[in-house]
């Protein structure tokens, strides 16, 4: 099948005229969603100013706090520490949820209905009643304080599943029915017909399950504890909390730094979620 | 046929299946058992069967219902919106415009930070000098001290949350709506059919699988609810922002009583499982199975 | 490429299984930065050949959940800290390695054993301690016209102070009255409250001594405050004393290493809590601290105890102390160290530990604690009485006192 570059399908961006209009309405939304971070980074930069907003916007702005992030040496550790395991969980989570998604979403089981609700019923209990029994489990498995258990327990994830279930019943099926008509295998449906379909929905199952991994606070902090293996929200929480109070500026800037990466997977995978566009033109 | 595809099916799903019953089944199960007994993590060889002992003194507890009537009002007040938030968000920077990715990733960014940060940065705002009282000042406003006074904290958690979430979900909406044909929406331009009709009879029909899961997800996530709780305001002033989530812990896990922790969450498990059944006999009526 | 990538994380995921687990090794589990707390194991280590020490940094948020979770699944670390608030549920559950025998040589040196004691028996070394006092803004005092060089002692002096401080206006507020900020609002109402007399539960913890003339005037007094000042939770009032806007609230030695970093120009003074009058109570506060302690399923419980009572040497907890400024050493005598001597403002916390109090180790503590924390929160919107919150309080207390 040969790639259509999207650039040929795709009119021309639209006249200036146009945009214009759609700024005029958006940009203050965007603005009003982009306050709280914007104090988020001025806190970051005056250390003085506890975390007084207005404080910090006049006082003098220094980045010694990125400077102290990574003085130790820790925060590259955990953030590479966060970066590997969040991979690794994205990519058994893209496949997974494909795979069963698309199982469940063509009905390809009996009962599928009652396999459904019951993968989404896990999602339905709080998860501070579930770390215990996980523990356990991974205590019996060996796998606590190790990659795997910040790994294995994540790689199935029911949001993503139910999410391409959702989105498979809704794709038109002619185009599996023509492959299997023309004697392709079920694997051979999968993976050359409804896979590329799918690019919209697994973008955002990547993007889902990077995000949620990336900022897990509770489960790797009870399941590891080695420092070197630590993830970056309990590193940052354990370099920022005292007793009693919030390091602001430290915590902020950590904030900040932690927050770069997840926005460089969203501007990647986003354009994924624009492929779609492909899908009716085929047609 | 029918049965090669049944096997191939059964065997792209095993590994998984494997994982969900180790990681994903377990706990649960584990936990549903343990709401029937004592357990209690420090002395687990203590464990006795309680029967129903805990699911009663849950309901007869005023403090599980005002919790629970807490929730709904949390839930009632921020779905509605964030549904619609997030759906308009996405009609809106889905067509190509220029500086569309701005938005999108603008959008976007709440949701990029962690919970608990967001909320710090929040309970700051909300402050009685804070960023939205200085904002309010100047516009002489009234200027309440808005997560100390329990008639405006719980509203105050709650627009943050819809502020939060809208984003989110806005990108599954924007997946959603790219998985519609575009020339369905050519040919209803063909015969005449103007935005709004395109809306209600192509979009938002094509767009109900996605709608319900959004409308599924976003329910149970709001449900259980408690970060934000346990970071703003712990569940004051007077308890008028304790969530069922914040009520287990308080009650039962801080005291290591994971059996009664249990019950509580089973409790509001029931709950999801309802309303998520409601939810989807309300909108997710159509689902001619395609397969 | 696809399966070539899934086959690789595959791998990954296995090999990267638990490590082999050093035998040899005693684990150790505690809340203070490793910077800190290093030093004191290396020296450990050195005056013991053949001991290594594995330590590990717990979060406060989050740390006590894994300490249970270990626990519950039978392989908790040897040598563990604990705040004095888990104390009385893990001393209840039986969970915790008895060291009565192991420790009795240290009773006359240290203080706060109250934490970590179940009638006779010792299950835990007091490490470090800390309390509540009165911290007051001498920049304000001087501007209201008061006497700058020491805080009020009795009640009616703070209500006087707090009044003219309050009238200055201009956002500078008289005292600062704590809501319920929960497990904290106990701590700034509850010195009124010992120092006037009163108590929670009798001696043998046995039955519930809340609901007495003493609490109703204590608590009576703590809503006059508001009157003369301001409300609002921990971190607010703490930010505003540091603004330089509060004249006084009751906090603690956090603000040590805050206010340098923050507010280095604040002229400040720290006084013990104020007595109900010059001739009646006591200076009380609230005592707390962390203890050390051992499991029953712990694997290497002597050498455990051997590093807990090297860590409690009064040079050793001082270091401690000192790194984390948010503490003092529970030895008895610490305030006549030189680093304190040197430092009065510090001095006076120390002081404070002899008329401060423990909480009571009742199974149930955490849920009277709460009890009380939501009456007086009641009062404190105006929802009873000072009398109707402590009657209900004690009811509450009462009820709680045969349960687990």
């Amino acid at each position: 099948m040969s790639e259509v570059r999207e650039e040929e399908l795709v009119p021309p961006p639209p006249a200036w005229g146009m945009s214009a209009r759609r700024w005029l309405w958006l940009a203050p939304l965007l603005a009003a969603m982009l306050l709280p971070f914007l104090w988020m980074v001025a806190l970051s930069v005056s250390p003085q100013a506890g975390n007084s907003f207005t404080k910090a916007l006049e006082g003098p702005w220094d980045f010694s706090q990125y400077r102290t992030l990574f003085e130790t040496g820790k925060m590259g550790r955990y953030l590479l520490n966060s970066l590997g395991v969040a991979i690794i969980v994205v990519v058994l989570n893209v496949v997974t949820a494909a795979m069963v998604g698309y199982v469940l979403g063509r009905k390809r089981v009996p009962g599928e209905r009652f396999w459904t609700m019951g993968i989404v019923a896990t999602l339905m209990v709080p998860k501070q009643t579930l770390m215990i029994p996980l523990y356990l489990v991974l205590a019996r498995l060996h796998l606590l304080d190790s990659y795997a258990a910040l790994i294995l327990p994540f790689a199935v994830d029911a949001f993503g599943i139910f999410l391409v279930r959702q989105y498979v019943t809704q794709l038109p099926i002619e185009l599996e029915e023509a492959a299997r008509v023309d004697g392709a295998t079920d694997w051979q449906i999968f993976r050359e017909v409804a896979l590329p379909l799918l690019k919209p929905v697994l973008a955002v199952v990547a993007i889902q399950a990077f995000l949620t991994n990336w900022n897990s606070f509770l489960f790797p902090l009870i399941f590891v504890d080695s420092d070197h293996l630590r993830t970056l929200p309990v590193g940052l929480a354990l370099m920022s909390q005292t007793e009693h109070s919030v390091d602001w500026g430290f915590l902020m800037a950590g904030s900040t730094v932690a927050s770069l990466p997840v926005l460089v997977v969203f501007v990647a995978f986003q354009r994924q979620i624009l492929s779609g566009l492909l899908a009716g033109a085929e047609k | 046929m029918r049965t090669h595809s049944r096997a191939t099916a059964w065997f792209l799903a095993s590994p998984w299946v494997v994982a969900f019953a180790l990681f994903g089944l377990y706990p649960f199960v584990f936990s549903l058992g343990a709401s029937f007994t004592n357990y209690t993590p420090l002395a687990p060889d203590a464990t006795r069967f309680v029967g129903l002992a805990n699911y009663a003194r849950a309901l007869h507890d005023p403090a599980f219902w005002s919790a629970l009537r807490n929730t709904a009002l949390f839930v009632l007040g921020t779905i509605p919106f964030t549904t619609a938030a997030s759906l308009g968000l996405a009609l809106a920077v889905q067509p190509a415009f220029r500086g569309r990715t701005l938005f999108r990733v603008g959008f976007f960014l709440p949701s990029v930070v962690s919970i608990v940060v967001l909320s710090l940065v929040f309970k700051g705002l909300y402050a009685s000098n804070g960023g939205l009282n200085s904002v309010l000042a100047l516009m002489h406003l009234p200027t309440p001290a808005w997560l100390q006074d329990p008639r405006t904290a719980l509203p105050g958690i709650m627009a943050m949350d819809v502020w939060a979430a809208s984003g989110y979900y806005m990108i599954i909406f924007l997946a959603g709506l790219e998985g519609i044909p575009r020339d369905l929406y050519d040919a209803a331009r063909l015969d005449g059919a103007g935005g709004w009709a395109r809306f209600t009879h192509i979009t938002l029909p094509l767009l109900r699988p996605t709608l319900l899961f959004v409308l599924v997800v976003n329910t149970i996530r709001s449900l259980q609810i408690f970060a934000e709780v346990f970071v703003m305001t712990r569940g004051g002033p007077l308890g008028s922002t304790t969530t069922v989530v914040y009520h287990l812990y308080e009650q039962a896990f801080s005291r290591f009583q994971l059996g009664e922790a249990s019950a509580i969450a089973y409790l509001l498990f029931l709950l999801s499982l309802g309303l998520a059944w409601v939810q989807m006999k309300a909108v997710g009526a159509q689902e001619e199975s395609r397969g | 490429m696809k399966r070539i990538a899934l086959a690789l994380v595959l791998l990954l995921a296995m090999g990267a299984c638990a490590p082999a687990k050093k035998v040899q090794e005693v684990v150790f589990w505690q809340f203070w930065p490793l910077e800190v707390i290093q030093p004191l194991v290396t020296a450990f280590e050195a005056e013991n050949p053949g001991i290594h020490v594995r330590v590990e940094q717990l979060t406060w948020d989050g740390g006590k959940d894994k300490i249970t979770a270990s626990v519950a699944a039978g392989n908790p670390p040897d040598l563990c800290e604990l705040g004095s608030t888990y104390m009385p549920r893990f001393l209840d559950s039986g969970a915790l390695s008895d060291w009565s025998a192991g420790v009795a040589d240290l009773r006359p040196g240290l203080r706060g054993w109250e934490q970590c004691m179940v009638g006779d028996a010792i299950y835990g070394l007091p490490w470090v301690l800390g309390t509540r006092a009165l911290f007051y803004n001498k920049a304000l005092f001087a501007r209201a016209g008061l006497d700058s060089t020491h805080g009020p002692v009795t009640w009616a002096e703070l209500e006087t102070a707090a009044a003219r401080i309050q009238k200055l206006g201009g956002g500078v507020h008289g005292y600062g009255v704590s809501l319920n900020d929960k497990q904290k609002l106990f701590k700034k109402f509850m010195p009124y409250a010992w120092g006037n007399g009163g108590e929670i539960l009798s001696a043998g913890l046995d039955s519930a001594r809340f609901d007495s003339p003493e609490n109703v005037a204590a608590l009576e007094f703590y809503l006059r405050l508001r009157k003369v000042g301001t409300l609002g939770m921990q971190d607010a009032l703490d930010q505003e004393f540091k603004e330089g806007r509060l004249g006084m609230q009751i906090s603690g030695a956090w603000l040590f290493k805050q206010i340098p970093k923050e507010a280095p120009h604040l002229k400040y003074g720290v006084a013990l809590v104020p007595q109900p009058a010059a001739d009646r109570g006591t200076h009380a506060s609230f005592a707390g601290g962390e203890v050390l302690v051992s499991f029953q399923a712990s694997k290497r419980k002597e050498d455990a105890l051997r590093l807990a009572r090297f860590l409690v040497r009064p040079d050793n907890a001082l270091a401690l102390a000192i790194a984390a400024q948010s503490v003092q050493p529970a030895t008895v005598s610490a305030d006549t160290a030189a680093y304190y001597r040197e430092r009065p403002m510090q001095q006076v916390l120390i002081q404070q530990f002899a008329t401060a109090r423990f909480t009571p180790n009742h199974a149930a503590w955490d849920e009277m604690e709460q009890a009380i924390e939501s009456e007086v929160e009641q009062a404190l919107y105006d929802k009873k009485s000072a009398a109707q919150a402590v009657t209900d309080a004690n009811a509450r207390i009462a009820g709680l006192l045969g349960k687990k």
